[in-house]
């Protein structure tokens, strides 16, 4: 027997591995209730049971052992097919394992397993005994049993906020690693080794030292790698935990509901993964308890009695997406908006003129909830925005699509790992500091002759028009009470718009230095609280940076998510969508030509030496990231080069089209990059050369249209 | 002055080997005053390094300082004596908080050298002593030329500094001259 308060290793591990066998156990029985015959699935839960009443036996954990052992009893029972799978014994089965994950908590906290709730055992063991001696098919007849069950259940239910929380202390900090990715970590960091003692002998001044430093380098970016494989989990440990949450949850609201999962095997940081759990719980709770119909209903609705709850995780572009998605009933827009209005979250007249995908989005705001009553499941105001703040804390994102008794799809957005970010490091106050590329939603030059028509004064609020809506600024240096910087006053600042937990604002720094993949370093607690810094990081020159929190530092500055200003935002661009309002980017390549292209189209902007511009059959191309893009050069801008200098760099717009299912990209050669900006198509004039054209800030602009483009494909392939 | 009192501090040393209870101190120097930390305290003397100063941070903190692949939080002794800013360069030293599992680092003038003192030697803090002071101060070991404070490292930690209040505000901002006996 071990000491009070003190858990030796032999037992630390038979909790672990009690606590995963549990797990498994858990899905187990939610599978085993859509297919009852399946006797392998009874063999695997008997296996864990067994496993546990052993172990313990010998470790001396008699009131485990007991409670085991009842268990066992039950199972092998069922897998003799003595007992049939009923609702009544899964659910007795399921208190039997929360019973034995009880006991092991407290196993883990006090080293005992405590004889206090002895008596508790004793109903719960009577009651497998019960199930066990219960012949199938008498659920109607009111026994003692039954009705113990379903309060068993119920109590279940209550306890899943908690559970999670309580039960995951051990199996928390312990983390399996495949003993390869182990290795390979112990023979890189052999090599890291090796590289440094060879720098030491070496020195700076020998020729070998660049050849040393760029195998530092690829060692380096390999351990990381590694290491980062090491903490990815797969998402599936996480939705393993909803069948059972969901199995209860449906029985408390009345629902009948049927689980789907695609892409459990698509890897996360299990930091993240432990962060996303709680919206990721609160949305399948939503989805069982507001989204999917009462079986009347759906049958009602010409759909199956069965709801269906789908979990899907799947990574996008650096990012891992994972949806929950229901086909219930949807999201009524009407009753979202009256409810905005009632709660004062909107004006009538605002509500009036949004667009479907506004509304929807409401629902992320602070104190809202349809839910017609509150239950005890959910319906209490807190609920979305809380999701939100969470999923934005780790650097992703949420957005709702729901369509009108068809379902809805709530999908989270997060990054691959926290531990390294890209970022932009900026200047202020003769300080460094980071801004997370993922609020940054773009940049703008203020340069000091053009900052007092640029910058507008509302009383001692100083805003900035962008696009037509008012943008508050907020000057860094200010704001920290840093002094302001003599060079940035004379050459000008810079604007970074960003954007955080449904603010929006302009922050002000005196320069911009580089974009940094930055390495995320925790500050201690009395510099958190200071609300302002997200964490601090090491630059590539040696010296500190301070990682600025976007959410943070527009409260500190008094940046409230008005959603009114959003709304009167979105009010404009409502009655000019009327117009076919595009976002472009204006370039100019035949001279004094005005041209542009769909923003959408262009992946990037690049600079070329035109040394690098290759020639084949007398046509342009450029290698560009292992792929041959032809170029275009409408205005002649490669010639006119060419005469002139050797060493020039040309601006190459690298675009991408989809004709069909082949993904297509070019390149454009042009002059100048002038601008981004909506602009509106003007519809009448597409007879002109079949070009479009625009007006684009009262000018007219020739805009390459999407037929152009498969013009050049059509052309690309002949070449 | 500050040589004096090292060889000082050295002197006790040889006086106090042979004593049954004996201590081992990292002395070291802010302002006028000598002070002593429990050298098991102690994770490293980094020497002179610059302070990077964090922006409306608690008058206390000096900054942040990188150490082995952390960010320490640097808690700036002077501030908490009351003393102005020090315009040279000044030493880091690295402590370890064993509760909390952090560490943090303290800023102080110049770093002396390891001395072993008898627990008898120690006085306890007299009782017209500010609070600010005797909640920082451990007693003082008498040395000839006068007193070494003894530290209390776990209270150095900047979130207890934080959590007292005491040092929230500089103190009464014109006597800051006054208290630096310098």
């Amino acid at each position: 027997m071990p000491d009070k308060g003190d858990v030796d290793d032999l037992t630390k591990e038979f909790i672990a591995e009690s606590q995963e066998g549990l797990d498994r156990m858990e899905r187990g029985l939610t599978e085993l209730e859509t297919r009852p015959e399946d006797g392998e699935l009874v063999g695997e839960i008997f296996r864990v049971v067994h496993t546990i009443k052993g172990t313990t036996g010998f470790l001396g954990f008699d009131r485990l052992e007991k409670l085991a052992h009842a268990g066992e009893h039950l199972l092998s029972a069922l897998r003799d097919g003595k007992v049939a799978v009923t609702t009544e014994l899964i659910s007795g089965l399921l208190s039997l394992m929360d019973g034995l994950r009880a006991i092991l908590v407290l196993i883990e906290e006090t080293g005992g397993e405590g004889a206090r709730f002895s008596d508790e055992d004793g109903a719960l063991i009577a009651e497998l005994a019960l199930l066990k001696g219960q012949t199938p098919g008498t659920g109607g007849s009111p026994e003692p049993g039954n009705a113990e069950v379903r309060q068993v259940a119920e109590a279940g239910t209550v306890a899943i906020p908690i559970s999670p929380s309580t039960s995951g202390g051990l199996s928390d900090k312990t983390l399996r690693i495949d003993v390869s990715v182990l290795n390979r970590m112990m023979n890189l960091v052999g090599e890291l080794v090796l590289t440094r003692n060879q720098m030491l002998q070496s020195g700076l001044a020998e020729a070998s030292f660049p050849e040393l430093a760029r195998r530092l380098d690829s060692v380096t970016a390999d351990l990381r790698e590694t290491v980062m494989q090491a903490r990815m989990q797969p998402v599936g440990n996480l939705f393993g935990k909803f069948p059972r949450m969901v199995r209860d949850l449906a029985r408390t609201c009345g629902r009948s509901v049927r689980m789907e999962f695609t892409g459990q095997d698509t890897g996360l940081d299990k930091s993240l993964l432990e962060a996303i759990k709680d919206p990721l719980t609160h949305a399948v709770r939503n989805a069982v308890d507001h989204g999917i119909e009462a079986p009347g209903a759906r049958i009602l609705a010409g759909k199956a009695a069965e709801g269906c709850l789908r979990l899907k995780a799947f990574h996008q572009s650096g990012s891992v997406v994972i949806e929950v998605s229901d086909d219930g009933a949807g999201i009524g827009l009407e009753r979202v908006l009256a409810k905005a209005v009632e709660r004062r979250l909107v004006t009538a007249e605002q509500a009036a003129t949004m667009s479907e995908r506004e509304a929807l989005q409401l629902i992320f705001l602070p104190g809202f909830s349809t839910a017609a009553a509150v239950t005890t499941v959910s319906g209490r105001g807190v609920g979305m925005d809380v999701v939100r703040a969470n999923v934005e804390r780790v650097g992703g994102s949420v957005e709702v699509e729901s369509r009108l008794g068809v379902g809805t799809t709530l999908r989270m957005r997060v990054p691959l790992t926290l531990a390294i970010v890209p970022s932009l490091v900026v200047r202020s106050g003769g300080q460094s500091f980071a801004l997370p590329q993922s609020a940054l939603v773009e940049l703008v030059d203020l340069p000091t002759h053009d900052i007092a028509q640029m910058v507008q004064q509302i009383g001692s609020a100083e805003v900035y028009r962008l696009r037509e809506s008012l943008l508050p600024m907020v000057w860094l240096d200010r704001l920290l009470g840093l002094p302001p910087c003599e060079t940035a006053t004379q050459q000008g600042h810079y604007l970074a718009v960003l954007e955080a937990e449904g603010c929006r604002y302009g922050l002000v720094v005196d320069d911009l230095v580089s974009p940094e993949e930055i390495v995320v370093k925790p500050l201690s607690g009395v510099l958190r609280e200071i609300g302002v810094f997200a964490g601090a990081t090491v630059l590539g020159n040696g010296t500190l940076a301070l990682i600025v929190d976007v959410g943070g530092t527009a409260a500190r500055a008094g940046v409230k998510p008005v959603e009114e200003e959003m709304v009167e935002l979105k009010t404009i661009e409502a009655t000019t969508e009327k117009v076919r309002e595009i976002s472009l980017l204006v370039f100019e390549d035949r001279s004094r030509e005005r041209t542009a292209l769909p923003l959408s189209v262009v992946e990037r902007i690049e600079s070329v030496p035109i040394r690098q511009i290759e020639y084949a059959g007398g046509r342009a191309m450029l290698q560009y990231g292992g792929e041959l893009l032809p170029l275009r050069d409408e205005g002649g801008v490669l010639v006119e080069m060419k005469a002139g200098q050797e060493h020039a760099v040309v601006t190459v717009l690298i675009c991408g089209g989809v004709d069909g299912e082949r993904k297509l990209r070019f390149g454009m050669v042009v002059r100048k990059v002038l601008d981004v900006t909506e602009g509106a198509l003007l519809e009448g004039d597409r007879a002109v050369n079949g070009m479009d054209l625009a007006l684009v800030k009262e000018r007219v602009t020739v805009v390459h249209s999407e037929s152009e483009q498969s013009k050049t494909a059509g052309w690309r392939e002949v070449a | 002055m500050r040589d004096a009192e090292r060889e000082e501090v050295v002197e006790c040393h040889d006086e106090s080997n042979d004593e049954g209870e004996v201590v081992s101190l990292c002395s070291f120097y802010t302002g006028s005053g000598v002070f002593g930390l429990d050298t098991r305290k102690i994770c490293e003397v980094l020497g002179e390094r610059d302070v990077h100063r964090v922006p409306m941070a608690p008058v206390f903190i000096a900054g942040v300082v990188p150490y082995r692949g952390d960010v320490l939080t640097a808690v700036n002794f002077r501030a908490l004596l009351g003393m102005c800013e020090q315009t040279e360069k000044s030493c880091v030293l690295v402590l370890e908080d064993d509760d909390a599992g952090e560490r943090f680092g303290l800023v102080v003038d110049a770093v002396g050298g390891v001395v072993t003192m008898s627990r008898e030697m120690l006085e306890a803090n007299p009782c017209t002593l500010e609070p600010r002071e005797t909640w920082l101060f451990d007693g003082a070991y008498k040395l000839r030329t006068g007193l070494m404070v003894q530290l209390d490292p776990l209270r150095l930690h900047p979130s207890r500094l934080a959590e007292t209040g005491l040092f929230r505000q500089r103190i009464n901002g014109g006597t800051d001259a006054s208290t630096d006996r310098r």
